[in-house]
This record gives C-alpha cells, structure tokens and sequence, in this order.
C-alpha cells in the first residue's frame, strides 16, 4: 500500500521504516515544517509536504500514519478518513475521550479502518507477564505495580513540554500502563492520582496512580518525566502463588556512549529481538487491512485508554477517587 | 556507671529477640525479667538470653527494673504501657504503638501522667542508608521534594498479626508505620491526607485481615506520596522484604532501598536463591537509645507522640477505604 507519514519526529521516521518493512511504500512525507518531512521523504524517495491536512487527503496514497502532537490526531483522522484513507495513528488517540469518539465515528462513517498504536500490547516482556499471570501457574494475580518513565521528553518549545497538548506524563507515557492493566486483567473500576505537572523552576512531571479494577486486583502505576536522564521500565505483579518481576535495567544489552548529543531527546525503549514491537503492530495492523486478521488492539480500546488517563487527571485535579 | 535493668514484655512480636539480642550487647545494662502470657514461649525467650521468666505481670512490674520494652500484640500494647508507665518503668513501645488513635493517645496520656519516657520502635530511623538519604535531603541536595513513591513489602507473618482483635488489621496496619514516621522525619513535615485502597489480594484461603495497602498521603506543603503496604512478597522470595523510598526534588532524585546491603546466596538445599544481609543491626541504635534515655531521664529520640502520629495516619488509611476518599489526617 501508499503510505503518507503525518508527523517526521521521532515516531514518524520509525513507522516510516516499519512500514517500509512490511512491503508498504512511503510514498509522502508530511510535516508541519518542511525540513523534518525533507529529511525524511529523501530516505524513502517519497513526496515532501508542508500541509499536513491536505496530505492526508493526497491522491495515490491508501494509507496514513499519524505521528504527530496528540491535539492534531482528531482532524488529521477526520480529514483521512472523509478522503477513505486507512488510518495508522500514534497513541494516546486523542486529548480526550469526547475527540476519541468523533475520531471513531468518522472512521466508521467513511468505512475505513483505524489503528491506534498501542505498543506495549505487543512487547515481549509485557506479552510473557501477560502470558505467565493469565496462566494462573502461580495464582490469581492481586496487586501490581507499574513503573515507567524517565528524561522529560522533547527540547525547550517543544509540544511535549506544553500540558495542554501532551496531557504530561499520565496521558502520554503512562497510558500505556493503563491500557495494558486494562488488557490483561480487564475493566477498571475507579482511579485515584496524584500528579506534579510542574513547571517553574524546572519542567518535570511525576504521576501516581491506585486503580482498582472490577475484578478486585489493584493496580499502582507510576509514570515519571522527573529523571535526570535515562528511561526504566519495572513492572511486579503479585499472585497467590508466587510474583513476576521485570526490569528494564536489568537487560542482555547495554551501551553508555561516551559523548551525547546535545540536548535531551526522547527515549524509545527498544527490545533487541529479531521483529521489534513496532514492527509486529505494523504487521498486525497490515494483516487486518489485507482481511486476513485483526488486531489485537482496536480504537475502541485506545479511547478506554484515554478515558482512564482522564479519569486519572480528573482525580488529580479534584483530589479524590473518580470512578470509571 | 550504674547497670540499668531493663525486662522485656511478651515475645509476641518477633522483633522483641532483636532488642534482646541488641541489650546483651551493650554494657552496664541486665535483661533482668522476661514476661510473657504466654509461659512456654517466655520461659524458652528466659532461658535462651539467661534471664528470669516472670509470669505474673505485676510481680514483674514490682522488679527493680528501671524501664521496659514492649513486644505484645498491638492491641494488647496499652493495657501493659498503662501498668508499666504506673509502676513507674520507662517504655519502649513496639509499632504500630497501638491499632486506634485513642488507644494510642491513651498510651502518650498515661506516660506523661506518669512522667515516665515512652519510645515507639522505629528502628528504620537507625538504618544507615536511610540516615544518609536524610542527610543527602537535608543538605539541600534534592532541593524542594515535590514527591516520594515507597514500598514496604514483607512475607505474610500469620499468626495475630491476621488476627484483627490483636492486630487492628492486615498489611497496612502493620507496614504503614515505619514509612508515615520515615516521611515525618526525614522531610520534617506532618502528613495531611490520606487515600488507600486495600484488600486480601493474595491470601484470601489464609488471611481474614488485608494483606496490601495502595497508600496515598499529602504531606504539608503539598508533597505527593504513594506508599504499599503489604504482605506480598511469596514464600519462594529472596528476603523477608523491603522499605524502599524515591525522592522527586527540584534539583534531582534520590532512591533508597534500605535493606540493599546484602549478597546473594544460592542454595541447593533451599532450592533458591536467598540473600545475606550484611548491614549494621538497626535495632542496636534503637535500643541504645532507649537505654541512654532511661539514664538521663529522658524521652526516647522517637516519641510517643511519634507513634500516634503514625497510628493516626494508618487509621486514617482505613477510614479513606471504607469511604471511599481522600480524608484529612
Ligand atoms: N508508542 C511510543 O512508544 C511513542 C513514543 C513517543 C511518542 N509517541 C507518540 O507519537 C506522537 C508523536 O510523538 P514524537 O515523539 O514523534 O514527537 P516529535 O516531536 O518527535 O515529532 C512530532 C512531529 O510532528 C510535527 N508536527 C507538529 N504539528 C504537526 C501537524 N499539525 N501536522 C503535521 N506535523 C506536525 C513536528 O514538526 C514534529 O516533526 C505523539 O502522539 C506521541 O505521544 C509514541
């Protein structure tokens, strides 16, 4: 398939190449500032545009990945799907769940598919606690514990640092903690947060979060853009018979560059496997556009996602539990 | 100098052959009694630190005794406080000092009536690596803490401590304690708000009470915190548990794991790896204290009052679950 890549930062460079690598042409480039789509287009020989929401509607292209800021998914998503294009979107969906639905609404009007990348669905770590606390070989599964995070994201100006675009850390990082609690152990039934979103005198954000899910396990979630560098992962989940640890630190492969670049830049976490996570969302999503499967995530699942960060930010807010 | 004479009341609770251990070591001080309800058990806690059971508790109290350490199930802590702070002993009291507020404040009442020293055992505050962070906070190092995350995890212990007319509740009752009173001194701030959600999460066939707490407190000035409480760690795990504290501040991040002095030992006849702890005793700071308090006529370093403090912060996480809200400390 054709495909325009929305967004040439970080996420849109990667899907860039994942989709590449499932046999998909990038065959445009489109970035609110013409050099980042340039330096991207170039690597593919694709069309450079400096017109985001016209390139959505490009004609000879089938399929659009959106990686830009999270405020400009929902009209990048209406204007692709009303142009019948099949749509790759970078999580978190959108701001709040009132754009996930008009998102997921005008998907379903233009009858085109829309995927929302929720990659830590499809992390190899994260699929074997999955796998290990669904078994039940070690009991029932009572209480875990998710921890994620590191460096603040983005350069001084950039969006990142903005909390009405990012949401912060509980929206854009933590998310996918809450998405996989959700998708491993089901509906949750209320969120208590505490978060910093601080500013002055220096950008950090901190979140904590309790959630209690339906079925009665608790979850803690902790989601960090307050350390001076680096970024972790460490997850534990407690059973009745035994628990499961991981740690992102705790890896088969380490490199500590002498010199850095300058300036702090966002961290992807990477498992070094033979098809990374990335790689197997594109695969998943290619295969549900070719009528052969279906992801294991869909929109509706990526709106939850949105709904429980908001809950958490409302709780925040309020200083009190608010329920889902 | 003079020897101080010191009895131990009731090895219910195991931390009591720590600070036995910990009075044998120091010297000019006689582990003169043990008391115990229960009598095998004293007998054998007697004989193992060469010492005299006494069985009953005013006998025990006439000794010559100058001060007591308290060990009893925490619901049994103010009945023995109240004799001891009348006969007029100095008191170590283990924690939680008591399962209630007003048990607790009965406990400060009685020793101030009796113008008698009343320690709670908090022994973390003796941990070196927590004594160092503090430093590291107080030098300025962290600049403002906007926020701390905190674990104290251990192994179910059984026995009263799931027996809620003994322990006045589970896991949080037992493992919020140390961390409310680590937060209140080292950040010399009072904890304001309190929001939990607790449950038997992992025990349901062996426990009635709670076996984790997912703690949420706001400290004066607006500190964010979350702390676990539990009896999670599972039988196959490498130690009893933890206290681990990460410091969000202005200028940078501190974590400590307290108990992280250790190596690891792997075992055939186990079947496991386990660690081996190789850090300074806690419980000799303590108990030195104490006894130096009992010389000079003083309080303890950690109060009574710091006890209740805690106690009204575990209380007050029990009251945030059955309400279902954050409330006010
Ligand atoms: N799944 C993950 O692991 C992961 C990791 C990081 C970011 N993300 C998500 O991916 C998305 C993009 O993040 P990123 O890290 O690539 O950010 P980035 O800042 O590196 O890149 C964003 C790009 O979008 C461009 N842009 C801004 N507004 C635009 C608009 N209206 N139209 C077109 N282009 C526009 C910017 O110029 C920039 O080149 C965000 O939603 C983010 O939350 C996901």
């Amino acid at each position: 398939m054709n495909v325009a890549i929305i967004g040439c930062g970080g996420m849109g460079a990667l899907h860039a190449q994942m989709a590449a690598n499932c046999g998909h042409k990038i065959v445009l480039c489109a970035d609110s500032v013409r050099k980042a789509a340039a330096a991207l287009a170039e690597k593919f020989g694709a069309k450079v545009s400096a017109d985001p929401l016209s390139a959505v509607a490009a004609k000879g292209v089938d399929l659009v990945a959106i990686a830009t800021p999270t405020p400009t998914h929902l009209p990048l998503i209406e204007a692709a799907a009303q142009a019948g294009k099949d749509i790759f979107c970078e999580k978190p969906f959108c701001l709040n769940t009132a754009d996930c639905k008009k998102a997921i609404a005008a998907a379903e009007k233009a009858k085109v598919k829309l995927f929302v990348g929720h990659v830590v669905r499809y992390f190899h770590e994260f699929e074997a606690m999955r796998a290990k606390a669904q078994s039940g070989e070690i009991g029932a599964a009572g209480w875990l514990k998710i921890s994620r995070g590191g460096i603040f994201p983005g350069a001084p100006g950039s969006w990142f640092r903005d909390y009405a675009q990012s949401g912060g850390v509980t929206l854009d990082c933590m998310i996918h903690d809450l998405d996989w609690v959700r998708y491993a152990f089901g509906e949750p039934e209320r969120i208590f947060c505490q978060t910093l979103m601080r500013t002055e005198p220096v950008q950090l954000d901190y979140s904590q979060v309790t959630m209690r899910m339906k079925n009665g396990l608790i979850a803690t979630v902790i989601g960090t853009w307050a350390q001076p560098s680096g970024f972790r992962v460490k997850a534990e989940i407690c059973c009745s018979g035994g628990m499961i640890q991981y740690d992102s630190a705790d890896a088969p492969l380490a490199v500590q560059p002498r010199t850095v670049a300058a300036g702090p830049n966002m961290i992807v976490p990477m498992s070094p496997v033979e098809k990374s996570p990335y790689q197997m969302e594109w695969e998943e999503f290619t295969t549900w556009l070719e009528g052969t499967g279906t992801p294991r995530v869909t929109a509706r699942d990526a709106m939850a996602a949105v709904a429980m960060a908001e809950a958490a930010l409302k709780s925040a807010k309020t200083g009190q539990p608010v329920a889902l | 100098m003079s020897t101080i004479k010191i009895g131990i009341m009731s090895f219910a609770h195991m931390h009591a052959f720590g600070y036995a251990m910990a009075l044998k070591a120091l010297p000019d001080v006689e582990l003169t009694a043990i008391h115990d309800d229960d009598a095998k058990r004293g007998r054998a806690m007697a004989k193992q630190f060469g010492t005299r059971f006494v069985a009953d508790q005013a006998a025990f109290l006439a000794l010559d005794t100058q001060a007591v350490i308290i060990t009893s199930e925490n619901a049994r802590h103010r009945g023995m406080v109240e004799a001891a702070a009348a006969a007029g002993k100095w008191i170590l009291c283990e924690k939680p000092i008591a399962p209630t507020v007003e048990d607790a404040k009965a406990i400060v009442a009685a020793c101030k009536k009796a113008r008698v020293g009343l320690g709670t055992a908090f022994p973390c505050r003796y941990a070196q690596p927590l004594i160092a962070a503090k430093a590291q906070i107080d030098a300025g190092a962290l600049g403002k803490v906007y926020a701390v995350t905190c674990t104290n995890h251990g192994q179910s212990p059984g026995g009263w401590f799931a027996d809620e007319a003994l322990s006045g509740g589970g896991a949080t009752m037992d493992h919020t304690v140390h961390v409310a009173d680590l937060l209140r001194w080292m950040l010399g701030k009072e904890i304001t708000k309190v929001y939990c959600e607790l449950g038997n999460q992992l025990h349901q066939d062996t426990l009635k009470t709670d076996d984790l707490g997912s703690v949420h407190m706001e400290l004066e000035g607006g500190v964010q915190v979350s702390h676990i409480a539990s009896w999670s760690r599972p039988k196959s795990f490498h130690t009893w548990g933890d206290v681990t504290m990460d410091f969000i501040g202005e200028k940078g991040v501190l974590s400590v794991d307290a108990f992280n002095q250790k190596i690891t030992v792997f075992d055939d006849k186990l079947g496991r790896a386990v660690w081996a702890g190789w850090g300074d005793s806690l419980d000799d700071g303590l108990v030195a204290d104490f006894v130096a308090s009992v010389r000079e006529r003083r309080d303890p370093a950690i109060t009574g009052v710091d006890g209740l403090r805690a106690t009204e912060v575990t209380t007050a996480a029990y009251k945030a679950f059955r309400t279902g809200r954050m409330v006010k400390v």
